[in-house]
C-alpha cells in the first residue's frame, strides 16, 4: 500500500515528508494505522548523529513513540487481531530470551537488531520510498513518523480502546523512562530527596515518578525558565537553572547530605555535567544515567574514590528500567484513575508535515512534548 | 547525681483491672541511664493487651522459669519528654533535651543495630522483666515494692529512669504529642507499609485494622504510591478516617471486601496485604491471605494473643502463589534514624500526625481513655501532663 512517512536522508537536514510503498506484513508481523506519535529527543540525535552507529542506516524513517490501530496481521500472530489498539515499545519484548524471561524484558535481546532498522523477523525491509529504494526504521525497527507502519509482532503492546491513543503514545517511551527512572532504577522512596537533572519529556516523568514515590524533596534542573515552572506542576519541590545552583543550594535541600537519589535526564548526555551532577549524590545514593550520551564519548569526569568511600552508585537505565508488557497498560491505568498527568506533557501537536516545526520547537525548549496527530480518511 | 524522686505513675495490678494513680519512687540514674520528664503519653493497644493478658505470659510459664509475678507494672511506651538529669557517661542527651521514647531501645552496637535492624536490638530482650537495661536492678518502687516498666519506658508515670539507648533526641521546635505518636504507633504503621510491605507507585494494598497503627499503614501506602488503598473496620468513624489519611476505598469487614477487591483488580488481587486489627487472631488470616494475590505479601503487624499458637493459613496457596508472610515490630524501622525523619516529614506537612489524636486526657482519665479506645472513639487517646 501507499502511505506518508517523515524520511531523514542525511545527516543535519531537515525531515523530508515523502510518499512511499509499505509491503503486507510477513510471518510474525503486523500492519498498523498509527494515529500519534511523540517527538522524542532521540529522533533528534539521529538528525545531529549523536547516534550514529548505534542506529539504522540512512535514508531512515524516524519515530520510535507511536500508538494505533490493528489492520491487518501476519501468519503466526495470534495476541493481535485487526481493531486491536497498541502501543509500541520502542524497546521489544519477546517474552522468552533471558532478559525477558527474568523480568528485564526492557533488554529483550531482540532489541540488538533494532540498530539495523530492518525488520526483527527476517531483517528485511518493508518500506520502500517512490523509487523503489528500501527505507530503514530509525529506533526500534518502529517508524512511527508515518501514517502507517509494518511492525513485529513483540513490539506491540494491546490496550485497551477506550485509551486515547495521542496520550497513550507516548508510554511508549518517554512516559516510562522518566517514571521509571526514578521508580525503579533509582529506587526512590518514602521520604527521599531526589534530583532531576532536565526536565523535558524525561525528566518530567522522573518527577511524577519521584513523587509518586513519596520523595519528600524533588529538586528539578533544568536552565529554561517554563520547564522549571512545568516542573513543579509535575510535583517538583524546588528548581534551580543549573547544577551549580543546585550545589549551591544543598544545605537547604538537603541539610548538606547530598541527594539520595539523582536522575540524568538531560536532552543529550555529556560527561563533563555528569561529573558535575555527581556532587548532588550523597552517600549510597544512586546517580541514574537515563540520558543519551554520545555514542563515540569514551569517557566521564568522576571523581570515582567516591564511588568507594560515599559508597555511591552510578546506574544505567533503559526504557526506566521497565517491562513495556507491564508497565505500558500500568501507567495507562493510573492516567485514568487521574494519578498520573499525560495531559499535561504534550505542548503541542502537528500532522506529519509540521514535523520540521516540532523539531524547532523542541531544540528552542519551547515544547515539553510535541506530538504529531495524524488524519485518516 | 541527685536524689530519688516521688512522683504519680497509672499502675496496673493485675489482668482484667483498672489502672490506679499510685505513688512512685524514682532512684537516680546510674551509668548510662537518664531521667525523663513525660510530657505526653500515647494510649496505645498494645498497653491495653496487658489488661486483656493477650501480652501477660500466664503464671505458670513464669514460675516454670523462675521468674518473678508479672504484675505490678506501669505501662505507657509511646511517649515524650524532656530530659531532667543524666547518669555518668551519657553523650547522647544533656539536660533539657527533647526526647522521644523508643519503645525498643537501640544500642547501636549489636548485630542487629550494626546491619540497620535497630528494631531488633538486643537490649530489647528483657522489656517484659523488671529491673533496668544497664544493670538488671531496680529504679522504680511503689511503696518499697518493685515495678516493672512496660518496655523500660513506663510513659504513664510522671517521671521514670531509663536508659539512654531507649530515648532518642527531637528538635525541641516539634510538639512534643506529635513526637509522642511517632514512637510508636506512627513509626509502625507507616514502616509496616513503607518498609516491611514495600508498598511501590501503582500496587493495591488492603490495610485490615484502621486504629493507631493502621490509620498510618494508610498514610504510609499512600505516599508510597499506592494505586489503591483499601481499608477495612467495622467502625463507620475509623473508615471515614481512612479515607481523610489516603484510602481510596473502605469496607467493614474483610468478607465484604473480598469480593469488591477481586472487582477492582481484575481478579489480580492485592499486591499488599496489612495486618492491623487490635488483636490479631488467627482466624484472621484465612481472607487475610486470600486478599493478596499471586506473589502478594501480607504483614502481621497486630499483637496476637500471646499463647496463640495456631492459625489458619492454607499452604498449598502460601506456596502455589508464591505469597510471603511477614511479621514486623517498629514497621522494620531504625528508630534512631526514622523517628527524626518521620518528623521532618510531618514538619513539611508531608505526614500527617495532629489529625491522628482524638481526644487528651489526664493522667486521672486513664481509664476514661481506654474505655473510649475500647468502643472504637479514638483513633488515638494521649495523656497531656501538666
Amino acid at each position: 500500500m501507499k502511505t506518508k512517512a517523515a524520511i531523514l536522508r542525511a545527516r543535519n537536514t531537515p525531515w523530508s515528508v515523502e510518499e512511499i510503498e509499505l509491503d503486507p506484513p510477513k510471518a510474525g508481523e503486523v500492519l498498523v494505522k498509527i494515529v500519534a506519535s511523540g517527538m522524542c529527543h532521540s529522533d533528534e540525535h539521529l538528525v545531529t548523529g549523536d547516534l550514529e552507529g548505534a542506529t539504522a542506516p540512512l535514508p531512515t524513517i524516524g519515530g520510535h513513540e507511536g500508538a494505533g490501530v490493528v489492520l491487518e496481521v501476519g501468519p503466526g500472530v495470534f495476541s493481535l487481531a485487526p481493531g486491536d489498539h497498541v502501543v509500541f515499545g520502542f524497546v521489544p519484548a519477546c517474552g522468552r530470551c533471558p532478559s525477558c524471561a527474568s523480568g528485564h524484558s526492557n533488554l529483550c535481546d531482540l532489541g540488538a537488531i533494532t540498530a539495523t532498522g530492518l525488520q526483527l523477523s527476517d531483517g528485511t525491509s518493508r518500506h520502500h520510498d517512490k523509487d523503489g529504494n528500501d527505507l530503514t526504521l530509525a529506533i526500534g525497527a518502529l517508524g512511527t513518523f508515518a501514517h502507517h507502519t509494518v511492525v513485529h509482532e513483540a513490539s506491540c503492546i494491546k490496550i485497551e480502546k477506550d485509551l486515547p491513543l495521542d496520550k497513550a503514545c507516548l508510554l511508549g517511551c518517554g512516559v516510562v523512562t522518566g517514571w521509571g527512572s526514578a521508580v525503579y532504577a533509582a529506587d526512590v522512596q518514602p521520604g527521599d530527596t531526589v534530583a532531576v537533572v532536565g526536565c523535558g519529556g524525561i525528566g518530567s516523568n522522573a518527577i511524577q515518578g519521584a513523587k509518586m514515590a513519596g520523595a519528600a524533596v524533588i529538586a528539578a534542573i533544568d536552565p529554561i525558565e517554563f520547564k522549571r515552572e512545568k516542573a513543579m506542576e509535575f510535583g517538583a519541590t524546588h528548581t534551580h537553572a543549573s547544577i551549580q545552583d543546585a550545589l549551591a543550594a544543598l544545605p537547604e535541600t538537603t541539610w548538606s547530605r547530598g541527594f539520595d537519589k539523582v536522575i540524568m535526564t538531560c536532552g543529550v548526555g555529556n560527561g563533563d555535567v555528569l561529573g558535575e551532577a555527581f556532587w548532588l549524590g550523597g552517600k549510597r545514593s544512586k546517580i541514574v544515567v537515563t540520558n543519551i550520551h554520545p555514542v563515540g564519548e569514551a569517557s566521564i569526569a568522576i571523581p570515582a574514590v567516591f564511588l568507594t568511600v560515599f559508597e555511591k552508585q552510578l546506574i544505567g537505565s533503559l526504557f526506566g528500567s521497565g517491562n513495556p508488557r507491564k508497565d505500558i497498560p500500568r501507567l495507562l491505568e493510573l492516567y485514568t484513575q487521574g494519578q498520573l498527568d499525560l495531559d499535561g506533557l504534550v505542548t503541542r501537536t502537528y500532522p506529519l508535515e509540521g514535523i520540521n516545526d516540532g523539531y524547532a520547537a523542541m531544540n528552542a525548549g519551547e515544547n515539553i512534548r510535541g506530538v504529531l496527530v495524524y488524519e485518516h480518511d | 547525681m541527685g536524689a530519688a524522686r516521688t512522683c504519680r505513675a497509672a499502675v496496673l495490678r493485675g489482668v482484667g483491672q483498672q489502672w490506679q494513680i499510685e505513688e512512685l519512687t524514682v532512684d537516680p540514674p546510674v551509668a548510662g541511664e537518664v531521667v525523663v520528664q513525660w510530657k505526653v503519653a500515647g494510649l496505645c493497644h498494645s498497653d491495653e493487651h496487658f489488661v486483656t493478658g493477650d501480652m501477660v505470659p500466664p503464671a505458670e510459664m513464669l514460675e516454670a522459669a523462675g521468674m518473678p509475678p508479672f504484675f505490678p507494672v506501669i505501662a505507657g511506651h509511646e511517649g515524650s519528654g524532656v530530659v531532667v538529669e543524666v547518669g555518668p557517661g551519657v553523650t547522647s542527651v544533656a539536660v533539657g533535651d527533647h526526647v522521644s521514647a523508643s519503645f525498643i531501645p537501640s544500642c547501636g552496637r549489636c548485630r542487629y543495630c550494626s546491619s540497620g535492624r535497630q528494631n531488633l536490638c538486643d537490649a530489647g530482650a528483657g522489656a517484659m522483666q523488671t529491673g533496668q537495661i544497664s544493670d538488671g536492678t531496680v529504679r522504680h518502687w511503689l511503696n518499697g515494692e518493685p515495678v516493672k516498666l512496660m518496655a523500660k519506658l513506663g510513659t504513664f508515670a510522671e517521671f521514670t529512669c531509663v536508659s539512654e539507648a531507649s530515648v532518642i533526641k527531637v528538635d525541641a521546635d516539634l510538639p512534643l504529642d506529635a513526637v509522642a505518636l511517632v514512637s510508636c504507633g506512627v513509626a509502625t504503621g507507616w514502616g509496616s507499609a513503607t518498609k516491611r510491605a514495600d508498598v511501590r507507585p501503582g500496587e493495591t494494598v488492603v490495610v485490615v485494622g484502621v486504629g493507631g497503627i493502621g490509620i498510618n499503614a494508610v498514610q504510609g501506602a499512600a505516599m508510597a504510591g499506592a494505586k489503591r488503598v483499601i481499608a477495612v473496620d467495622p467502625v463507620e468513624f475509623k473508615r471515614e478516617k481512612a479515607m481523610e489519611m489516603g484510602a481510596t476505598h473502605t469496607f467493614a469487614s474483610m468478607e465484604e471486601a473480598f469480593p469488591m477487591v477481586t472487582e477492582m483488580t481484575w481478579g489480580q488481587m492485592a499486591d499488599k496485604v496489612i495486618m492491623t486489627p487490635g488483636v490479631m487472631y488467627g482466624d484472621m488470616m484465612q481472607l487475610g491471605t486470600a486478599l493478596a494475590g499471586k506473589g502478594g505479601t501480607i504483614v502481621v503487624t497486630a499483637v496476637a494473643p500471646i499463647t496463640q499458637t495456631e492459625s489458619s493459613v492454607n499452604l498449598f496457596e502460601i506456596a502455589m502463589y508464591n505469597k510471603e508472610i511477614k511479621g514486623t515490630i517498629f514497621g522494620s524501622l531504625n528508630p534512631r534514624s526514622d523517628i527524626p525523619n518521620l518528623l521532618g516529614l510531618y514538619r513539611e506537612g508531608q505526614l500527617k500526625l495532629d489529625e491522628l489524636i482524638t481526644r487528651r486526657y489526664t493522667l486521672d482519665q486513664i481509664n476514661e481513655g481506654y474505655d473510649a479506645m475500647r468502643q472504637g472513639q479514638n483513633i488515638r487517646g494521649v495523656i497531656v501532663y501538666e
